[in-house]
């Protein structure tokens, strides 16, 4: 799955870089994505939990232009905060990218790595500030 | 379809897309200038870089649509570079 993927990307740089979809320039763009060599293979990827990732990552994307108002427009008043943030689902490569595209490309929030367990990643979030005693549902760190 | 309509009406909605882009750029840009933190700066950088950047090739797009496959791809290569290039410097930080 994780291979297909990588295929249909090479492919796809190919075939937007070259800007022509004849059958040869198709062909010759199908045999270099499929030569060139793979990274190590990770995980099994579920496809369910790839497309729920996927679709997550992808409206992150207007997500992160309400964010933007919201950071400029309040942002004096809000706090850092440092965080840590459960995977979704399995630690598949592709997962993870997906994960941290998704933190990173909202201004608000920020992914710092993965904890030393390897169950959480840190998130450096921008959010308005906590009444006093309350403690967060994340766990702070 | 009339060509002169479609033309009419794109070239202001991607001159809008472009001068919203500018904006973003500005007000992503002009806190890094501050005092505050690291993380706190990259925050605002995100704005700049990678969401008004990305409107402004999303303006480039509906003036020069013959160039689509190229801008297309400049799009999608700025959003992830730009968005993993952050999360490497707050990861280094």
């Amino acid at each position: 799955m994780a291979r297909l993927i990588t295929v249909a990307l090479r492919l796809l740089i190919w075939l937007l870089l070259s800007a022509d979809i004849t059958l040869i320039n198709f062909l010759i763009g199908l045999l270099v994505a499929v030569l060139l060599p793979m990274g190590r293979r990770s995980r099994p990827l579920p496809p369910q939990q790839l497309l729920a990732s996927l679709f997550s990552s992808l409206t992150a994307i207007p997500q992160a232009y309400v964010e933007a108002i919201q950071l400029l427009l309040g942002g004096k008043a809000l706090e850092e905060r440092l965080e840590s943030q459960r995977f979704m689902g399995p630690r598949s490569a592709l997962l993870v990218f997906l994960e941290v595209f998704r933190v990173t490309i909202t201004p608000l929030t920020i992914a710092l790595g993965i904890e030393p367990g390897g169950r959480a990643f840190r998130v450096h979030r921008l959010a308005p500030p906590l009444p006093p005693r309350q403690v967060l549902p994340g766990g702070e760190l | 379809m009339n060509t002169t309509f479609v033309k009419t009406l794109l070239e202001p909605v991607s001159g809008l897309l472009l001068l919203a882009g500018l904006v973003l750029w500005f007000a992503g840009t002009w806190p890094l200038l501050g005092r505050r933190s690291f993380l706190h700066k990259l925050h605002y950088l995100g704005i700049a870089d990678t969401l008004g950047s990305a409107l402004m090739l999303l303006g480039l797009l509906l003036r020069l649509n013959r160039e689509w496959p190229l801008l297309l791809l400049a799009l999608l290569s700025l959003v992830v570079w730009n968005t993993i290039f952050g999360y490497v410097l707050a990861s280094c930080s």
